[in-house]
C-alpha cells in the first residue's frame, strides 16, 4: 500500500503529482466527506423548513423556524441545566481533585496503588453501576429530578478524571522551582499556587474542559435521574422524538445546538485536546 | 515512581540542614500533601465507593419498586437474583450480542484508525487542519451522533436510501432488520470512535524514534518492509492500550442503541448494560438489575485484569 510509504514523509523532498498522490489525495478526500457528510447533513436539516424535511429538493432557502420554534416550549431551560450542571461540576471537581492530584504527584502515600487502581475502576464501570444506587438514594433523599443531582454524579466520573489527568501535568513540571520556593521558606500549599498551579494552566485549561464535556455530553444518567425540572438539552431532544409524528425540525435544530459548542470548543483548544485524550500515551 | 519522595528532597538540589530541620519539616510537608489528598478521598469514597456496596447489597434482595414493601432490604435468599441470571436466556443473549459488537468495533477501529493514522502523519499545515477535522465525530456529543445516524437509517428522510433508491439500488431500513440491526449499530459506532484510536496511533507514530527507520532505510527496506518489520512493532503498545480503552467503552454503548433500535428488532441489538437499563427503569426490577450489572463489572474488571496482565509488560514501556 502507498500509504505505507507516506508514514514516514521526513527525507523526502518529492512533491510531484504521481498517481500514488492523485491516488492518496482522493483516498483523503473520500474519507474527508464520509467523515463531515453525516454531521453537515444534520446542520443543514435544521435549517430547512419543515414543508421541505421529507422533500428531495437538495437547495432550499434556509430559515432559521426550526431554532425559533424551539424558543417557545421547554428547551431553553433545558439548555440551562446542562450549562449549569457541567460547570458546576467541572469547578467542584477541579478544586477537590487539583490538590489530590498534586499531592499524589509530589508525595508517595502507602494506599497510592489502591487509590489508582480505584480511580481506574470507576473509569471503567459502566455508567449504570452509578446510576441504580444513585437512583435509590436521590428517590430517599428527594433529589430525583435536581440539578444538584447531577452535579454529584458528574462527579463520580470529573474527580477522577482531575486526579488522573492533572497528576500527568504535574510529574512533566520540573521540581526544581518549587525547591527553590521550599528553601526560600514557602510552605507546600504557597509555593504550588505561586509557582506550579500558573505552570500547568495549559493542563488545568484542557482538564477543565474534558470535565465541561464529558458533564455537557451525558445522556444516560440525566435520562434517567430527571424528569421534568432538571432535564438537560440532550434528553429534551430525544424527547422530540417521542411524541407523536417526529419534529424532525426541532430534532435537527436542538441537536446542533447541543452539540455546536461542545464543537467550538474542541476546535478551539484541539492542541490540549490531542494532549489530553492520550495522556498517559504521551508525557504531558 | 518508587523513587519519588528522594527525588523531591534529597538528591538534586539538597535542602540545607538548617532550614530542612530533619524529621520535623518533612512531617510538616507530609501532613500539607495529606491535607490536600484527603478531601478528595473523602468524596470519592462517599460517591463510588459507597454507591458500589450499595449496588452489591442491593443485587442480594428481590428489589422491586412496584412492591417496595416486600422486597426492600429482604434478604431472605441472597443468591436468588444470581442464580436466576445462569436461567435467563435474556441475558446470555445480550451477553453474546456484546461480545459481537465488541469484537467487530474494536477490531475496525483498530484498522481504520491505523490506516487513516499513516496517512495523515506528516508535517503540513493542510494534513494538519484535516486531522483537525477527523475529530469531529468523537467530539460530538454521544446523543448527536445517534440522532445523525437515526437520520441517515431512516428510510423517508434518509439522503443515502434516496440516493441509493435514485440509482435504482433500494435497500430495506437496515435498524428494522433483525440480521442487520447489529451491524447498523457497529458501523455508527465505528464511526464515532475510530477518531480515538487514530489519535493514539498518530501520537506514538509522531514520537517515533528516528534511528530505527534510518538503519533500516539504510538496509533497503522498501516502504512496506518498513511497515511491518519497523513501524507496527514500535506501535503495538501503543495499539493494545487503545483497544483496550475502546473495548471497556464498547461495554458502556448506550445512545447509539436507544435511539436507533432500543435494543430491537426482538433482542438482536440488546446488549447487557441496554438489559440491565430495561430491568431497572422499564421494570423496576432494580434488585435484578443490579445483579446483571455486578456480573457485567465484574467481567469488565477480570477481562481488562487479563489483557493487562497478557500485555503489561510492553504497554509499561509506553
Amino acid at each position: 500500500m502507498s500509504s505505507a510509504s507516506l508514514t514516514l514523509p521526513r527525507g523526502r523532498g518529492r512533491r510531484r503529482l504521481g498517481p500514488t498522490r492523485v491516488l492518496y489525495f482522493a483516498g483523503v478526500g473520500a474519507l474527508l466527506l464520509v467523515v463531515v457528510f453525516p454531521f453537515l447533513w444534520l446542520l443543514q436539516m435544521s435549517l430547512r423548513p419543515e414543508i421541505e424535511m421529507f422533500s428531495s429538493a437538495i437547495f432550499v432557502w434556509p430559515t432559521l423556524d426550526n431554532y425559533l420554534a424551539l424558543r417557545s416550549g421547554q428547551f431553553p431551560r433545558n439548555f440551562w441545566n446542562s450549562t449549569v450542571s457541567s460547570v458546576a461540576s467541572t469547578v467542584l471537581s477541579l478544586l477537590i481533585g487539583v490538590p489530590a492530584a498534586y499531592a499524589l504527584s509530589r508525595a508517595r502515600f502507602r494506599a497510592e496503588r489502591h487509590i489508582e487502581l480505584w480511580i481506574l475502576a470507576t473509569r471503567m464501570a459502566p455508567p449504570i453501576a452509578f446510576t441504580i444506587p444513585f437512583f435509590l438514594a436521590y428517590r430517599y433523599l428527594e433529589m430525583l429530578d435536581t440539578v444538584q443531582g447531577l452535579v454529584v454524579i458528574y462527579m463520580t466520573f470529573n474527580l477522577s478524571l482531575v486526579i488522573w489527568m492533572m497528576r500527568i501535568f504535574f510529574d512533566s513540571i520540573p521540581r526544581a522551582l518549587e525547591e527553590a520556593a521550599w528553601i526560600d521558606g514557602g510552605s507546600v500549599w504557597g509555593s504550588f499556587f505561586r509557582v506550579t498551579l500558573p505552570l500547568s494552566a495549559p493542563g488545568l485549561a484542557a482538564t477543565a474542559i474534558f470535565c465541561f464535556l464529558f458533564s455537557w455530553n451525558d445522556f444516560f444518567y440525566a435520562l434517567i435521574l430527571t424528569r421534568t425540572q432538571a432535564m438537560t438539552a440532550p434528553v429534551a431532544v430525544v424527547n422530540f422524538m417521542q411524541y407523536q409524528g417526529w419534529e424532525w425540525g426541532k430534532i435537527a435544530a436542538g441537536g446542533t445546538l447541543v452539540m455546536l459548542p461542545v464543537v467550538i470548543f474542541s476546535l478551539l483548544v484541539r492542541n490540549y485536546l490531542v494532549r489530553g485524550l492520550t495522556a498517559g500515551g504521551i508525557k504531558g | 515512581m518508587a523513587e519519588r519522595i528522594s527525588d523531591v528532597i534529597p538528591t538534586a538540589h539538597p535542602i540545607p540542614r538548617a532550614t530542612a530541620g530533619g524529621t520535623g519539616w518533612a512531617a510538616q510537608q507530609r501532613r500539607a500533601f495529606l491535607a490536600g489528598l484527603l478531601p478528595a478521598l473523602v468524596v470519592l469514597a462517599v460517591i463510588t465507593l459507597a454507591p458500589a456496596v450499595y449496588l452489591l447489597v442491593t443485587s442480594l434482595t428481590p428489589l422491586n419498586l412496584a412492591l417496595p414493601e416486600q422486597t426492600t432490604w429482604n434478604f431472605s435468599r441472597p443468591w436468588r437474583n444470581y442464580a436466576e441470571l445462569l436461567q435467563d436466556e435474556r441475558f446470555s443473549n445480550s451477553v453474546w450480542v456484546q461480545v459481537r459488537l465488541s469484537l467487530f468495533t474494536v477490531v475496525l477501529q483498530i484498522l481504520a484508525g491505523l490506516g487513516v493514522a499513516l496517512m495523515l502523519n506528516g508535517r503540513s499545515r493542510v494534513l494538519e487542519a484535516i486531522r483537525t477535522t477527523f475529530l469531529i465525530p468523537m467530539v460530538l456529543p454521544p446523543i448527536v451522533v445517534a440522532i445523525i445516524w437515526k437520520v441517515l437509517y431512516s428510510p423517508d428522510i434518509s439522503p443515502l436510501h434516496r440516493v441509493l433508491a435514485f440509482i435504482g439500488l433500494p435497500i430495506p431500513s437496515l435498524i428494522t432488520s433483525p440480521q442487520l440491526a447489529l451491524w447498523a449499530i457497529a458501523i455508527a459506532d465505528v464511526w464515532e470512535w475510530f477518531p480515538f484510536t487514530m489519535l493514539m496511533i498518530l501520537a506514538a507514530l509522531q514520537m517515533m524514534p528516528e534511528e530505527p527507520l534510518e538503519a533500516a532505510r539504510i538496509d533497503g527496506a522498501g516502504a512496506w518492509q518498513l511497515f511491518v518489520w519497523v513501524v507496527l512493532p514500535l506501535l503495538r503498545p501503543t495499539i493494545l492500550v487503545a483497544a483496550l480503552f475502546r473495548l471497556v467503552d464498547s461495554i458502556k454503548a448506550f445512545p447509539l442503541i436507544f435511539v436507533l433500535t432500543n435494543g430491537g428488532p426482538g433482542s438482536v441489538t440488546e446488549v447487557t448494560n441496554y438489559y440491565a437499563y430495561i430491568q431497572a427503569f422499564n421494570f423496576s426490577y432494580l434488585g435484578f438489575a443490579s445483579a446483571i450489572t455486578v456480573v457485567m463489572v465484574a467481567g469488565v474488571f477480570l477481562l481488562s485484569a487479563l489483557i493487562i496482565k497478557m500485555v503489561g509488560k510492553e504497554v509499561e514501556v509506553e
